[in-house]
């Protein structure tokens, strides 16, 4: 196998390239003068059955890629002991903090960021997978469907927004008869439900779907939730039980003594934890080498997505996609999303690209994912676009999601490599790790279910949302309700308000936003932009040039220049 | 219920002349979103309103002063701090649902003003692509920091966009202290007011790059530096011609989009010109009667001045409406302009003259207005020096020339013609 492998490598990358076997993976080393020819060897030295695919073959020329990270240092969590330390703020580690928030243990969840959701969890559509792409018998399979089936009771429990709305995909050819066969074996090997439909069927379910189509797929299982929110809401539900979250909190250095992490170091101190979780997310891989145990490598997967004026949501009512012909299981085709509040969502593409946090975007990758998906809903168009943006799938060369405990380190257990369909497997990873972890855990400790958890968590009022009366007794019960600050998305001032209050402590604008959807609609923050940045400094008791766009240092004003005396600002006609 | 004759959606300069002219006749209501009145002018600390209107040079908010008090000795009911959340069409009325921090309100009115105002056109409209720091904001967020919190924006500035309001940022940015490294434009010609080329880029030294557009942006935290490219007539990038221009602010000033979105959910037919309502001479909508639209929401003016003499317009014939059918006739114009406002004449209203407000769609030099009537007899022609698209032009015609017509032909022909 590694001779099939080095043979690979010299043909397709150049001499310097070697394997090694290394534990029960293989580590691919050298310099190759592209990056695909880097995603590439990965990709075949995962055909092999090794563990995983350790690629460390470097880039010519590229220097180092940048990590967005807390500037400062303190002692915060200097000799911090904890029962479980949490890795990363995603969907993943705020679900897996709700879980063992169950127990009678002290839990503390660090990120780097100034907020929870703040890469991958917040830069995605929100499916809820049925689980039919995924391969039968992978791990993605089955967490995929259990993860949808769970969501049920999630949504119910956290209050989060659930549309299960279903999937259409939608074919022009006689196409659909080949693999009808096919797909058939697939959801039944995966347990999902599938309807296979003919033209008018579709158009019942999607009535503006392109007309030159003769017919379609549903999923019935699928689902939409906002992404973010929904890892607010675990977040939130965690830290009322007790969970500690250290935003801001950059892990530097993970230290063993005889395959047992002692230690873990951040800028805010010394962290001792009996068991660490490693839920990094698109760091996962460099997480898990920290601690002595590499074993597997993360290849940057970049999605790029177009969000349409809600204005013209109503052409579209679920989910949508016409796939191309060649039916791939890891490029994903992306399609037409209806998020819960009613946009579009366009996309995404899929771009392997070196860096991790490259959250740019380019003209032709979205007009061209316009073009492509116009196929399947004519009635979008490019005009309709009011933002678009990008996310990073952590993916990893075996395409699978690793849900373990480490191999090689004793208190360490991974939820790694989780690319989509994660925010749809969330529930069930989590579930998993929950068992793990105790299982890790009770050889430290007598882990015992507490007497009083909160397992319900109940979202703030969205005025929005509420009948005209009940929409008014709230306003009569706190007229901060009544005060419109992003007249886009009619959010007012209580909103707001209610976002700084959360159990999780926020400063920014762009957590507020992912709360509130404040600058979230047409004007894209035009108008909202300095009356919440005027609410979020009075609420903190800050200086209005402190507040920051997304943490860290993204300062959104630079210096005072003018200073208001009297009640000018508070005049009135 | 509370009932009114008209209701006036908006507090700014068309909004405030709006509910003026129509208090005369009607119970009026006027209602604002925002604290105070004034709309956009409040952040306007800059002169040069109404010149046409008072005779003299003005700030922004001198200009609605004069406005504030006028409105003040009428008999006019005003809500602020209200937000409007729906507008539905009855049979002879409509009704307004309004929020505010006293509750949710209903409103009945005969007929409705939109002076809604407009919005901005925001990075990701015009395409700029590339990272996503803090330190991108359209130009009038950028007033707002600097003129009415007293921050600025930031210290390195880059402005895209040669439209007023950049213009004025730029000499206002520089006045408060920031650097401001070039204003680029797309467009071979610059698409602000030729004074405002003139009083906040040249008296100041500020580059002015033409036929330039931003491509990219650079930084993670917050703006680092910005690429600029060249563009050709079809505003295709020019290969080769990449510059990376260091800077730690983005501004905008890539243009405005009418807030039409109560109007649209009333089934208002909208001009893709304008992208404001279709209107006749009383600024009625074409299609849904009762509905009257004026100032920035009814087209894009560069003029404080036009934008209320629009709103009299419309708060007037607002409160005379009546629910009659009405004769229209459609104004055509040639390919030349890029819109003409209104674009419909109503013959049976009351004024003596209909004001016209059109603009072309490029530079041209000695020309000739020519209106004529379905007989093709020319009613109507004006001579141009120049005619530039950031000066709207501005006609006064008698009503009595549109008689027994069934449209009327609006083109742009050479000045020399001896007519």
């Amino acid at each position: 196998m590694k001779r099939k492998i080095d043979i690979y490598l010299k043909k397709n990358i150049g001499k310097s390239a070697t394997s090694s076997e290394y534990r029960k993976s293989i580590l691919l080393e050298g310099e190759a003068d592209s990056w695909s020819k880097i995603i590439s060897a990965g990709k075949y030295a995962a055909k092999f059955g090794y563990k995983g695919v350790i690629n460390k073959i470097s880039l010519k020329g590229f220097s180092e890629d940048y990590i967005s990270k807390p500037d400062f240092t303190d002692g915060k969590f200097n000799n911090y002991n904890t029962d479980v330390l949490i890795i990363g703020g995603g969907i993943i580690g705020c679900s897996i903090a709700r879980e063992l928030s169950k127990y009678n243990i002290n839990i503390l969840l660090i990120d780097k960021e100034s907020d929870v959701a703040y890469h991958t969890s917040s830069r995605n559509d929100g499916m809820i997978h049925p689980g039919l792409v995924p391969k039968p018998g992978t791990k993605k399979a089955f967490y995929n469907v259990r993860g949808n089936y769970l969501w049920e009771k999630i949504s119910e429990e956290l209050d989060i927004e659930l549309h299960r709305t279903g999937s259409v995909i939608t074919y022009d050819k006689k196409f659909l008869n080949i693999i009808k066969p096919f797909l058939k074996m697939r959801a039944d090997k995966n347990g999902v439900p599938i309807e296979f439909l003919n033209k008018d069927e579709v158009l019942k379910y999607e009535p503006f779907s392109s007309d030159d189509i003769v017919g379609g797929i549903r999923l019935p299982t699928a689902g939409i939730v906002s992404p973010y929110k929904a890892t607010v809401a675990y977040a939130e539900n965690a830290a009322v039980n007790g969970v500690v979250f250290g935003f801001n909190t950059f892990a530097e250095k993970i230290n063993t003594v005889n395959g047992e992490i002692i230690s873990v170091e951040t800028n805010r101190g010394k962290i001792l934890p009996k068991t660490v979780i490693n839920a990094a997310g698109v760091y996962s891989d460099i997480i898990a080498q920290m601690a002595g145990d590499m074993f597997f490598s993360i290849h940057p997967r970049k999605g790029q997505i177009a969000i349409l004026d809600k204005k013209y949501g109503n052409s579209l009512y679920s989910i949508l996609s016409r796939p191309n012909l060649n039916f791939h299981s890891d490029t994903k085709g992306g399609g037409l999303v209806k998020t819960v509040e009613g946009n579009i969502l366009v996309g995404p593409s899929a771009e392997e690209i070196p860096y991790r946090e490259d959250y740019s975007t380019d003209y032709k990758t979205i007009i061209s994912m316009i073009s492509k998906h116009e196929k399947a809903l004519n009635r979008i168009n490019k005009n309709q676009i009011i933002t678009y943006f990008s996310g990073i799938r952590a993916a990893n060369y075996e395409e699978d999601f690793i849900i373990e405990k480490s191999d090689y380190i004793k208190n360490l257990i991974h939820a790694a490599g989780i690319q989509s369909p994660g925010i749809a497997s969330a529930p069930a990873v989590s579930e998993e790790i929950e068992k793990l972890t105790v299982e890790v855990l009770s050889v430290y400790k007598e882990v015992k279910r507490k007497d009083k958890w909160i397992n319900r968590r109940f979202s703030s009022p969205q005025p929005l949302k509420l009948s005209i009366k009940d929409r008014g007794n709230l306003i009569l019960k706190n007229p901060d309700y009544g005060k419109i600050i992003c007249r886009c998305e009619e959010i007012s001032r209580g909103e707001i308000i209610d976002a700084l209050k959360s159990p999780l402590e926020i400063s920014d604008l762009d957590s507020v936003k992912r709360r509130t959807r404040t600058g979230m609609g047409r004007c894209q923050g035009g108008f909202c932009t300095p009356l919440v940045m005027q609410i979020i400094s009075e609420f903190k008791n800050e200086p209005l040039n402190s507040v920051t766009k997304k943490g860290h240092t993204s300062f959104i004003l630079g210096e005072k220049t003018k200073e208001f005396t009297g009640d000018d600002l508070n005049e009135k006609v | 219920m509370k009932k009114y004759d008209v209701i006036v959606v908006g507090g700014g300069p068309a909004g405030l002349a709006a509910a003026i002219s129509s208090s005369e006749n009607a119970k009026t209501l006027l209602i604002e979103r925002e604290h105070r009145l004034g709309g956009i002018l409040k952040q306007c600390i800059h002169d040069g309103f109404g010149i046409i209107k008072f005779g003299e040079k003005l700030s922004g908010p001198e200009y609605a002063e004069k406005y504030k008090d006028m409105v003040k000795e009428k008999n006019i009911d005003i809500i602020t701090d209200s937000f409007i959340t729906d507008i539905k069409k009855n049979d002879k009325t409509f009704s307004v649902t309004v929020v505010n921090s006293s509750g949710i309100s209903q409103y009945e009115t005969y007929s409705v003003v939109l002076a809604t105002g407009c919005r901005e056109r925001t990075a990701k409209q015009v395409f700029i692509n590339g990272e996503r720091p803090a330190g991108i904001y359209t130009a009038g967020t950028a007033q707002y920091f600097t003129n009415i919190l007293g921050y600025l924006p930031g210290k390195d500035c880059v402005i895209l966009g040669s439209g007023d309001i950049g213009l004025i940022m730029a000499r206002r940015l520089t006045l408060e202290g920031a650097n401001v490294k070039g204003v680029f434009e797309a467009k071979s010609e610059p698409s602000g007011l030729m004074r405002n080329i003139v009083q906040c880029l040249e008296d100041y030294d500020i580059p002015l790059e033409l036929s330039t557009t931003v491509s990219r942006v650079f930084g993670k935290e917050r703006v680092e530096a910005v690429e600029t490219v060249r563009v050709d007539k079809n505003m295709n990038y020019i290969p080769g011609t990449e510059k990376v221009v260091k800077a730690d602010t983005l501004i905008l000033s890539v243009g405005l989009i009418p807030e039409n979105e109560i109007a649209e959910k009333l089934g208002i037919s909208t001009d893709i010109k304008t992208k404001g309502p279709f209107v006749d001479n009383s600024l009625m909508s074409v299609n849904v009667p009762g509905i009257f639209c004026c100032g920035n929401a009814l087209h894009v003016n560069d003029l404080v001045d036009y934008v209320s003499e629009s709103g009299e317009t419309a708060g007037k014939n607002a409160a005379l409406y009546k629910n009659t059918n009405r004769k229209l006739t459609k104004i055509i114009i040639s390919d030349e302009f890029m819109y003409c406002v209104p674009q419909y004449i109503n013959y049976e209203t009351d004024e003596k003259n209909i004001i016209f407000y059109i603009r072309v769609k490029n530079n041209c030099n000695n020309v000739r207005i020519i209106i004529k009537n379905e007989r093709d007899e020319i009613v109507y022609s004006r001579k141009y020096i120049i005619m530039r698209p950031p000066e709207m032009e501005r006609l006064v015609i008698n009503k009595e020339l549109f008689k027994n017509t069934s449209f009327i032909n609006i083109s742009l022909e050479n000045g020399d013609d001896n007519i």
